[in-house]
């Protein structure tokens, strides 16, 4: 089945050499196509930054979003036609920061949609900004004298909006465990985060002044 | 001119003044007469001062009008703020036993604690005056109690000895009082809705399936017509956390295949521009019902103007093609419910219906909506999906493409926020992103051909013309009839947005133009002078959160 296997769009990723978006987006494919889900019953919504520049790397049905608006885009086309799997690919900045309010309402929904953060705590394609899970007093390009604000905890907000929703972090340095965990995401009937931690290549170094 | 009377009951919010205001109306129209009612109420649930009028008459009747035949004030006192609406003949009824004189219309002593006291419940004071306004109007007793069983059902026992009392006391103290009325000659079978229901009728009627809202007034009534109906209709009605997350929802799922629409006001709109954007980018086609209220900011909740046209016009950032409708009634509010899905599918972007609390939340007698014939369009939707599918194909002269929904073998696109090549994906190539502008820009074209066009009302070759757009449309033909002569014509703009080259044609021909409008900077002139490059002769506006009666508009004609 052609609509099975190849995922991919054959455009070439714009990550930095070494980013772990690579790994997360062959991860992703490799897990479509171990579950069998046709590309066309899949709708991944991306959110603005460099995690959601993946949108022009899938082939499936796909909604390159406005900053922060992925989950409820992904919401809307998951009560629209439940038979459809529904993913939300984004960063820290936009799931946590702009759209905070959306994740808190999705999982009290709990609806039936899996959202993917690349969560490098940090603002990276706008080239290194404090984070909401940035740590306090790290010094970034917007908080020169390091960030005032303590760093949220997704995975507590998340349970805490709805115990029955699922909510765990992976990490790119452990590639076997991310796979199951984004298969888990993607099979969890109900909403899920997949907070996976991450370090930007180009920006990640601003974390340790 | 329109042979109407108006009663009108006021007092503080919570003493039932909404409930005998709508069955009134529903009394007058099962005896076959013709309603347009008009509410002003507080942004509070107790207390303060809100008003119920309905004006009524045996012929069509397109506004209500500013002078009250018969005025209830269910506490004492209340009515001394409509001292202005009284005419001469004009009947106050408040439960006070010193007559006053006062300038125009007759206070008259109306036991209203006392009669209260023999229906035993005191909260019935409301049916009590729709008994004697009964009886003033010389309506149908039984058929009057018909209608008020029907309304309450099995509350109906004290609501219906409560009529009886006001009916009985009148006939006994108030014989002089009674009212010379028209009769009905015909049976008009209408129903009443206001142009919230009447644009939620219109959504049903058109096949929109997905609803989505965040209360706010003057649209709320929508979002709750809409729920009420959403289990039996088998459609999405679903209130979001902001009106953010209510449209970002919607373009979800008009992207998966829903015929969707949101409702909101002025501030909640402000918070969608970024989604009117959006829909405009990555063509895709959605309703957005916009009621507004007088701003700026959380302005005047509970009160009417027309203040939001050139922020519905201009909304969103960046230039991309969108429609705005603006009905003038309750017929066209539904009407315009089911042509704005029409159109959202068909043009794959934002369609905009502008309304405002004066419409929004009168009710008028209408025809039955349930037995409309609608066409559902759905513009270019494939079932199957060619060969090397292109979902921003921008070969068509037309500006649209055809477009698959997930689930579509082949179909997958991405519906990009970024500028994008004719399969989604994102680009910043100046060849791609013009010819990708000029494939949308050329919707706005196709739009003038599918858009209601503007149309003359009155003479059809007018001196005096005069511009408006929206609710101010009832008011307006009222006036005109009470207007001697045929040099009046009124030109109602029904998409405000593109401006139909029609508009031009026909105001060129006129002497005198007068734009109308219920705001303070004569935003239709602004179009206006936009696109055709002229200047009214007058403008006559108005924007205290009032809505225009004829009788006002009718002053301000007859001296042009």
């Amino acid at each position: 089945m052609k609509n099975l296997k190849n995922y991919n769009t054959n455009i070439a990723p714009t990550w930095c050499p070494g980013c772990g978006n690579f790994l997360v987006k062959a991860l992703l494919e490799k897990v479509f196509a171990k579950l069998s889900l046709p590309k066309n019953d899949i709708v991944i919504t991306y959110d603005i930054g460099c995690a959601g520049n993946m949108a022009d790397f899938l082939d499936t049905y796909g909604v390159h979003t406005l900053h922060g608006r992925a989950v409820p885009v992904a919401m809307g086309v998951k009560i629209a036609n439940p038979k459809l799997t529904v993913v939300t690919i984004g960063g820290d900045g936009g799931i946590y920061g702009e759209g905070l309010n959306h994740l808190i309402t999705a999982a009290r929904a709990n609806t039936d949609i899996t959202t993917i953060v690349s969560n490098n705590c940090l603002y990276s394609l706008t080239t290194g900004q404090t984070s909401p899970t940035t740590p306090k007093g790290a010094k970034t390009k917007s908080t020169p004298q390091g960030s005032l604000l303590v760093p949220i905890n997704p995975l507590f907000l998340v349970k805490s909006a709805n115990s029955k929703a699922w909510a765990e972090k992976a990490a790119t340095q452990n590639p076997k465990q991310l796979e199951e965990k984004i298969e888990k995401a993607v099979t969890h009937k109900g909403f899920s985060l997949l907070d996976i931690e991450q370090r930007c290549v180009a920006f990640g170094k601003l974390l340790d002044k | 001119m329109t042979k109407a009377i108006t009663v009108k009951v006021v007092g503080p919010a919570g003493t039932g003044i909404k409930t005998s205001g709508q069955l009134l109306a529903q009394i007058l129209v099962d005896q076959n007469y013709y309603t347009h009612d008009y509410t002003e109420y507080p942004s509070l649930v107790r207390g303060g001062h809100n008003t119920h009028q309905v004006s009524f008459s045996s012929e069509k009747i397109n506004a209500p009008f500013f002078k009250t035949q018969i005025l209830f004030s269910l506490k004492p006192d209340h009515w001394q703020q409509h001292k202005n609406e009284l005419e001469k003949n004009s009947l106050i009824f408040s439960d006070q036993k010193i007559e006053k004189k006062i300038n125009s219309g007759k206070l008259i002593s109306f036991p209203l604690s006392e009669l209260v006291k023999k229906v035993g419940n005191p909260i019935t004071a409301n049916i009590i005056c729709l008994g004697t306004t009964a009886f003033l109007a010389d309506l149908d007793q039984k058929l009057s109690l018909s209608t008020i069983k029907k309304y309450f059902g099995q509350k109906a026992k004290d609501n219906l000895t409560a009529f009886k009392v006001g009916f009985d006391f009148a006939e006994k103290t108030y014989q002089k009082l009674k009212l010379k009325t028209e009769k009905p000659k015909k049976k008009i079978a209408k129903v009443l809705l206001d142009g919230n229901e009447s644009f939620g009728w219109g959504f049903l009627k058109g096949k929109g399936d997905f609803y989505a809202a965040y209360p706010m007034t003057p649209s709320t009534g929508t979002l709750h017509f809409l729920a009420g109906k959403a289990k039996e209709k088998k459609i999405v009605v679903i209130h979001p956390e902001d009106e953010i997350a209510v449209a970002s929802m919607a373009t979800g799922a008009a992207f998966a295949g829903k015929r969707a629409a949101v409702g909101t006001s002025g501030g909640g709109f402000a918070l969608m521009t970024e989604t009117v954007s959006f829909c405009g980018i990555a063509e895709i086609g959605m309703v957005f019902y916009l009621v507004s209220r007088p701003g700026p900011a959380t302005g005047m909740p509970t009160w009417t103007g027309q203040t939001d046209l050139l922020f519905a016009v201009f909304s969103g950032h960046g230039e991309f093609p969108k429609i705005v409708l603006a009905p003038g009634d309750q017929e066209e509010s539904r009407q315009m419910g089911w042509q704005a899905l029409n159109l959202a599918e068909n043009l794959q972007t934002p369609i905009i219906v502008i309304s405002d609390k004066f419409l929004g939340e009168s009710i008028k007698s209408v025809d039955d909506p349930a037995k409309e014939k609608v066409v559902v369009n759905r513009g270019k939707l494939l079932k199957l999906a060619p060969k090397n599918f292109a979902r921003y194909n921008w070969q068509p002269a037309c500006g649209r493409s055809p477009r698959t929904i997930p689930g579509i073998a082949g179909g997958q696109f991405l519906a990009n926020s970024y500028e994008h090549d004719q399969k989604g994906i994102a680009t910043e190539d100046a060849l791609v992103a013009q010819k990708m502008f000029e494939k949308r820009a050329r919707k706005e074209k196709a739009a003038l051909s599918l858009t209601p066009k503007p149309i003359l009302h009155g003479s059809k070759n007018p001196k005096k013309l005069i511009i408006s757009w929206g609710s101010t449309k009832g008011p307006i033909l009222e006036a005109l009839k009470m207007i001697s002569g045929n040099d009046f014509g009124f030109l109602q703009v029904k998409t405000v947005w593109p401006l139909h080259p029609e508009i031009e044609r026909i105001i060129s021909k006129a002497e005198k133009i007068i734009v109308v409008e219920n705001n303070q900077k004569s935003q239709l002139t602004t179009l206006l002078k936009t696109k055709f490059n002229f200047n009214p002769d007058r403008q006559i506006l108005k924007f205290n959160g009032r809505p225009f009666f004829p009788e006002e508009l009718y002053e301000k004609f007859k001296k042009l």
